[in-house]
């Protein structure tokens, strides 16, 4: 009875807090943790009978097989190879350039300017992949596009841009940097901003130069959230934006081979049958070897510095 | 108070909870029972809730109001139609299916809310025994291979609606450029026959393309297909019914390596491979020629709705596939309540002309306005209640457009019954025990079918790396078994 008074007391006096926390928290038991209990559904051969509830529970039961589609072929390595190069990449070069990034504009003398600069690169984060692919089409359209237009003024031959794998791992890795790091920039840009100052001038009165302050100061204050959010980016390691994968490249058949990853591959191979049980496994495989990498790299973190660790 | 006492209130509180649980479930099996037999009495008017494809309109409450007030007079149920825009149509019935909502009648159809795939996963009320004991009607007016064509593992699962019955392949012209290089499509019906036009229009109009094609496209081969857009198919007079890789017909090499000259000469758009659609172009004009599926005056429908003339010559057979009588049909939820009323509301809509016309046009004097018996005219109201009519059932009770010739009913007539039934109509391959397979093969030819079939890439390169990465998905497996469900479908069919 005392534990309950004490908890009451508790909830009484941040009850401003608990109330900001609120929507959010709703939001997530709604999606993120009540869908949990679906996962059943991957074991499954769902079929129709009645409510959603009653489906599930009158649906056979089929162990493993809907997890086979997976790993059947050779294209499960090429999809599986796909999805975690492309997000090692996009993780390592993203984190390296936000960072840079945010210190550029953090040392940018005309705030206002640097205002402008900010919205300017934050704005792509908000359009669609669908517009974003018909930009990309604008410029690499084989007769109409910028690019051919501008290779055939110089001279040069056109090129087949929507046939040729070779050029697409690093189109898709330029088209996903300017669309998201605007937005991560912003992140590590507002804790720039949250830096004691008088730090950087016992820098300036010790004789320490810009990169000297940015190498012992900036950094070093930016680590802890620098490994939250890639220990949190590794948790979606086997997760890809399938806008950025499907709509950018026109779903060309030639260039599957680099451009073919886990998201793609299930919405193309579910795309006749519509069998919910094996979308719903392809989604757990996802999320299962996110777990097993984000506490794997959680603990090794740990065993360097506790505090940086998410949990 | 007294352990006794707290015990005895802990008891008696646990047996009015339990007794309150338990008796309202028993009231909930009352109340169900109560409303399964207040179906049974004609007392009872019952509202049917039905969900339609097409832009949500204005006016279809007020339309509704109407329509309800003459079928709750003649059937004793009044309607609801939601409209369900047609992007949004597959993802929104899916949601609804799944979560178990309340709908009585649904529109369905082979690229909509998929038919088979829906009827398979329990979304759908078999509707044979309804129709003999409700829908006389409705088996008088269809033509049978509507019925025998969309039977779902022995039974029908929805009704379709009543228009052009067989599927033929025509090559459409842009009049106005064949006659600029007095060019004439006679003799022209294979897909080589058409190179010398191909030739001239890209020599004199350097603008427009010769041949409009996109990622959809398939050159007509004489196969029936098992599936759509999958590589197995059976040869359309084929008496062995024997299932083969599409790839390996010489029919489908010809095709693909005529398409790849096509595409070398420059007379297919570069980006064929790519292109989602071709109504851009089409809009524009400057397009020669294209393959279509045709109906009866289509040319004329064509022509209207692009604002120049069309004009076409056919290039297949008209028969009448799977897929053609699986473009319209409304199906009985699996969980509706009402589902003998809603036989009859359908069995009503598709032969009773009022209630057809009233459901399609709107209200007579408001929406639109009889012209004499046959024909009306769109009155400006119209655009408050613009509906897909192809979709709603039975086309041919509706009245003519102020263009179309007294007969067009009866030239649909003698279309459909001209046609021949394709070899695989009436069966559905279930792909349930080779899921797995089918998809490793989508995502494998996928990979290459759209650039093939545009003529984009070399087939004599391409053809043998695909049926490799075909078989290695999988597709013998699937091969076998869309055999064996054949086989036996032959023998109980005695075909």
């Amino acid at each position: 009875m005392k534990a309950l008074g004490r908890h009451l007391k508790d909830i009484n006096r941040n009850k401003a807090m608990l109330l900001m926390v609120l929507p959010a928290s709703l939001w997530f038991i709604c999606f993120s943790y009540l869908p949990m209990l679906g996962t059943i559904i991957s074991f499954k051969e769902y079929r129709f009978s009645g409510s959603f509830l009653s489906s599930i529970i009158n649906s056979k039961w089929v162990g493993f097989d809907n997890f086979k589609f997976l790993f059947r072929t050779d294209d499960a390595y090429i999809i599986t190879r796909n999805t975690i190069l492309y997000n090692a990449v996009f993780i390592f070069i993203g984190l390296v350039l936000a960072v840079a990034m945010a210190i550029v504009l953090s040392e940018i003398a005309n705030k206002r300017l640097a205002k402008w600069y900010q919205t300017g690169m934050f704005m792509p984060y908000f359009l669609s992949w669908v517009i974003v692919g018909y930009f990309v089409y604008s410029f690499l359209s084989y007769d109409r596009g910028m690019i051919n237009k501008i290779a055939i003024a110089l001279g040069a031959d056109p090129t087949q841009w929507y046939s040729e794998p070779k050029y697409w791992p690093l189109i898709i890795v330029l088209v996903f940097l300017w669309k998201s790091l605007g937005y991560n920039s912003v992140i590590y840009l507002a804790a720039i901003m949250g830096i004691d100052k008088s730090l950087y001038e016992a820098a300036m009165i010790d004789g320490a130069n810009k990169w000297q302050q940015i190498r012992n100061i900036t950094l070093p204050m930016l680590t802890p959230l620098m490994t939250i959010l890639t220990l949190l980016a590794i948790g979606r390691i086997f997760y890809a934006d399938f806008g950025l994968f499907y709509q950018v490249t026109r779903d060309s058949g030639t260039l599957y081979s680099v451009t073919n990853v886990i998201d793609t591959y299930v919405y193309r191979g579910l795309k006749t049958t519509g069998e919910i049980g094996m979308s719903t496994a392809a989604g757990l495989y996802q999320s299962f070897v996110g777990f097993v990498l984000v506490i794997t790299s959680n603990y090794i973190v740990r065993r360097f510095n506790k505090d940086n660790a998410l949990f | 108070m007294s352990s006794t006492r707290k015990k005895l209130t802990f008891g008696l509180t646990s047996i009015l909870a339990a007794s309150l649980v338990l008796g309202a479930c028993g009231n909930n099996k009352a109340a169900d029972n109560s409303a399964a037999s207040g179906n049974g009495d004609k007392g009872e008017t019952v509202e049917l809730s039905w969900y339609t494809i097409g832009t949500p309109q204005k006016d279809v409450d007020k339309v509704m109001e109407e329509v309800s007030k003459y079928t709750k007079e003649k059937i004793g149920a009044t309607v609801k139609m939601t409209m369900i825009d047609w992007g949004d149509y597959n993802q929104k019935m899916q949601v609804l299916t799944a979560s178990g909502a309340s709908m009585d009648i649904m529109f369905t159809a082979s690229w909509a809310f998929d038919y088979v795939q829906n009827a398979r996963k329990g979304a759908f009320a078999p509707i044979d025994e309804l129709l003999d004991q409700y829908g006389k009607g409705i088996k008088e007016t269809l033509d049978p291979a509507f019925l025998e064509g969309s039977k779902v593992d022995g039974k029908n699962y929805g009704v379709p609606a009543n228009k052009e019955l067989p599927a033929q392949e025509v090559w459409r012209f842009n009049k106005n450029i064949l006659e600029e290089n007095n060019l004439s499509f006679e003799g022209v019906r294979t897909l080589e026959s058409l190179e010398p036009l191909l030739k001239t229009v890209k020599e004199n109009n350097p603008d427009v393309i010769p041949f409009q094609v996109d990622k959809n496209f398939m050159p007509y081969v004489p196969y029936d297909y098992l599936i759509e857009k999958f590589p197995l198919a059976v040869k359309l007079d084929d008496t062995e019914y024997k299932v083969v890789n599409v790839f390996e017909t010489p029919e489908m090499k010809q095709a693909l390596a005529t398409m790849n000259k096509y595409y070398k000469a420059g007379y297919v758009p570069t980006e064929a491979a790519t292109l989602e659609s071709s109504s851009d172009v089409q809009a524009t004009g400057l397009w020669f020629a294209d393959k279509a599926t045709t109906q009866p005056f289509a040319d004329n429908v064509w022509s209207t709705s692009y604002g120049y003339p069309i004009i076409s010559t056919p290039q297949s057979d008209a028969l009448v596939y799977n897929l053609s009588v699986m473009g319209s049909m409304q199906a009985i939820s699996a969980n509706s309540k009402h589902k003998e009323k809603a036989m009859e509301f359908l069995n009503l809509l598709n032969t009773d002309p009022v209630l057809r016309n009233m459901v399609d046009s709107g209200i007579e004097g408001t929406h639109y306005k009889k012209v004499d018996d046959t024909h009306m005219e769109n009155l400006p109201e119209s655009k408050n209640y613009d509906m897909p009519t192809f979709s709603l059932g039975n086309v041919m009770l509706t009245y003519l457009n102020p263009g179309d010739p007294d007969n067009k009913w009866e030239e649909f007539k003698s279309y459909n019954d001209a046609g021949q039934p394709a070899i695989l109509l009436g069966f559905n391959f279930d792909p349930s025990k080779v899921s797995t397979e089918i998809a490793a093969v989508q995502n494998a030819k996928e990979a290459f079918w759209a650039p093939l079939m545009t003529g984009t890439v070399d087939p004599e390169a391409y053809v043998p790396k695909a049926i490799e990465k075909l078989q290695a998905a999988g597709l013998d497996k699937i091969m076998a078994e869309a055999q064996s469900q054949l086989d036996a479908w032959k023998a109980a069919n005695n075909k």
